[in-house]
């Protein structure tokens, strides 16, 4: 086996490639889970917005309207939640799964019925979202290899990923939130309407969700198939409990992701079981999860016995 | 009002979520005397390649024959199986299963059911009741390998590197598409056997993504093409090709026009003209039960396209001779002189 056709610079891009639907799935489960609400229902705002992002693209012609939608057609899955974990305490892991339900079955159900196709929906009056070709780069070998031909979505990330730390830990609307996640009694006490910002937090990962799917079915590819986010939303989720929702070790979860799937897919091609290959992204997320947990309750207890010796 | 909002929305979501399971296409009540047919998926349709164009034959019987037909889609595995024993308990005439991932079911159910017919496609099931239809997609890979290994030398054609290196890209790794790869990858040493074959499997019938991110990494690696053999996970295939300036290879479908000028050719493997023969013989009456049938080259059940959307894309640039070698190559299968390997378990003989 030649080990530099695995490990070079193509394996950048491809680990960025594959790991930025997870970050913005997992950046929609992070600002909900500060606001201690588990946003199960990723996987499915986000193929909510994959649809309505390639069914915009497709009658517009528009990427830009496209994302716009995506966005909104997000909100309005995750105002379904909001009402019915907030408004009429429905569990919220229960409503999350029945979002994730319901929006394989409408997509497939508006993809058949408005659009008349079956499966996969592609089409060459699909406009993805633009790629970035920066000039003068093309001169330099390996810069070109590593950062040409980047989606716009996948540099947003990395701006949106600061946009999302600043929002959280830099401004009074963050603490608030994470006050009320920590602790919600001392909030409304210190007069945070509660209600109003779980609110906030359940809709806006909407937008972010919408955006999510957006990407993947713009700017990753240029297509929209049935159920295509695959848990990609749930490997969001399991990120995000690495990352102990901090935007930037979630994302630091996600591209660990990537990582073994981009390697996984160029190992494959030099005989390693399939089999093998296909279970790494889900080993690496059961030792990443066991590895925060265990740091977790280490911490905590360190906590405790700081508390312990005050008294 | 209150709990009416709360009704409301537990009612949507659910009478929703039942479009999830993929029922369609009744098309007459029960007692119509009609023959029914029911053909259960592995997949989805829609998939431009495997899937639809067993479709393609079982709509061509409906044209044709006075028949109701249901079609049942699922994605996973427990679908599959609960999609199978509710064609088994509808009471249908004739039940097609379309891949061999049902196999084991089939095989379970088929002795519960001996009122039923049942037929598969793809592999055999030996149960009176049980019609197996198998092709030899192996001697149709030996082509397309063969045409891959003469293609990724042309290194005049944009896109094309110095090193003799191709792809394969697989849907689940079921020994059908071992069959494929048995093929493909003794036709591209045929033709070189210096030839490196770069195989990968996406886990998924229906995960275009991985399909996409599989492709670009054997195009990374130094393929110049790359076969697909992936039901729904091949659009993202074709789609890797397109948009690296790379090639593909198509299958099961004519998938040359899916990435026009990005499709080298396609390995047609006739699933409709397996599907709608065995409609036309429960119709007429000639169903027999416990038969399998095997369609190689010389009967036309794969074959390969004509590669006329390529030249139509390349001009002056296409290699005609990769068309004549494959034509003498097809000869050769056909007469024997080429023995193409089957994978364990397959081949005329294995039934």
């Amino acid at each position: 086996m030649d080990l530099s056709s695995i490990l070079n610079a193509s394996l950048i891009y491809a680990t960025f490639r594959s790991a930025t639907p997870i970050i913005y799935a997992a950046l929609c489960a992070s600002l909900t889970q500060q606001a201690d609400i588990l946003n199960i229902g990723t996987e499915g705002i986000m193929l909510t917005g994959a649809f309505a992002a390639v069914a915009i693209s497709y009658t517009t012609g528009s990427w830009v309207l496209a994302i716009i939608v995506a966005m909104l057609a997000g909100l309005l899955m995750a105002a379904i939640m909001a009402v019915a974990n907030i408004k009429y305490g429905a569990d919220i892991c229960a409503i999350g799964m029945g979002i994730n339900m319901f929006a394989i079955a409408i997509t497939k159900f508006l993809m058949t019925s408005v659009f008349g196709m079956r499966g996969t929906f592609s089409n060459p009056d699909i406009v993805a979202i633009p790629r970035v070709v920066i000039p003068g780069l093309e001169s330099i070998p390996f810069l070109n290899e590593v950062f040409n031909g980047w989606a716009l979505t996948e540099w947003f990330v990395i701006v949106f990923i600061v946009l999302m730390w600043f929002l959280l830990f830099k401004t009074k609307w963050g603490l608030h939130l994470r006050s009320v996640g920590q602790y919600p009694m001392a909030a409304q006490t210190a007069g945070i309407n509660v209600t109003s910002m779980k609110y906030q937090a359940i809709l806006i990962s909407g937008l972010i969700g919408g955006l999510a799917g957006a990407h993947l079915s713009l700017g990753y590819s240029r297509l929209f198939t049935e159920n295509m986010t695959n848990n990609r939303g749930f490997m969001g989720v399991a990120a995000m409990f690495f990352g102990n929702a901090h935007p930037v070790w979630t994302s630091v979860g996600c591209l660990v992701f990537g990582l073994t799937d981009s390697i996984g897919a160029r190992l494959q091609a030099y005989g390693i079981a399939a089999q093998l290959v296909l279970m790494l992204p889900y080993i690496v997320t059961i030792v990443v999860l066991s590895i925060s947990m265990v740091s977790k309750y280490y911490t905590k207890k360190r906590r405790q016995s700081s508390l312990l010796l005050i008294r | 009002m209150r709990k009416l909002i709360v009704a409301l929305i537990i009612s949507l979501v659910s009478v929703s979520s039942m479009f999830a399971s993929g029922t369609n296409e009744k098309t007459v009540s029960e007692d119509s005397g009609k023959t029914r047919v029911c053909v259960v998926y592995t997949g989805n349709l829609g998939d431009k390649s495997y899937n639809d164009s067993c479709n393609i034959g079982s709509q061509r019987a409906l044209e044709e024959f006075d028949i109701e037909l249901k079609s049942l889609e699922g994605s996973t595995n427990d679908e599959w199986k609960s999609n199978l024993l509710s064609a088994c308990e509808d009471g249908y005439d004739l039940v097609i299963c379309a891949a061999s991932n049902l196999q084991p079911y089939l095989e379970e159910f088929a002795p519960m059911y001996p009122d039923v017919k049942f037929a598969i496609i793809d592999t055999t099931v030996n149960e009176p009741n049980v019609q197996s239809i198998s092709f030899a997609q192996n001697q149709g890979s030996f082509l397309a390998g063969a045409a891959a290994a003469m293609f990724t030398e042309k290194s005049d054609i944009s896109g094309i590197n110095d090193e003799a290196v191709i792809g394969w890209v697989g849907g689940m790794d079921i020994p059908v598409l071992q069959d494929f790869y048995t093929g493909y990858e003794q036709g591209a040493k045929y033709v070189n056997p210096n030839v490196t074959i770069l195989k990968a499997f996406a886990g998924s019938w229906n995960d275009p993504l991985k399909g996409k991110e599989l492709a670009l990494a054997q195009y990374e690696q130094g393929a110049d093409i790359v076969m697909n053999v992936a039901s729904g996970t091949g659009p993202g295939i074709l789609e890797a090709a397109k948009e690296s300036g790379k090639y593909a290879i198509g299958v099961d479908l004519n998938q040359d026009n899916d990435q026009p000028g990005s499709v080298l050719t396609s390995m047609v493997k006739r699933v409709d003209t397996a599907c709608y023969l065995t409609i036309k013989s429960v119709v007429e009456g000639t169903y027999k039960g416990g038969t399998t049938s095997y369609l190689t080259l010389a009967d036309g059940g794969v074959s390969l396209t004509d590669f006329s959307v390529m030249r139509n894309a390349l001009g002056d640039k296409f290699p005609e001779d990769i068309v004549e070698k494959c034509s003498v190559i097809n000869d050769k299968i056909i007469s024997g002189e080429i023995v193409v390997e089957n994978y364990e378990g397959f081949g005329p003989s294995a039934n």
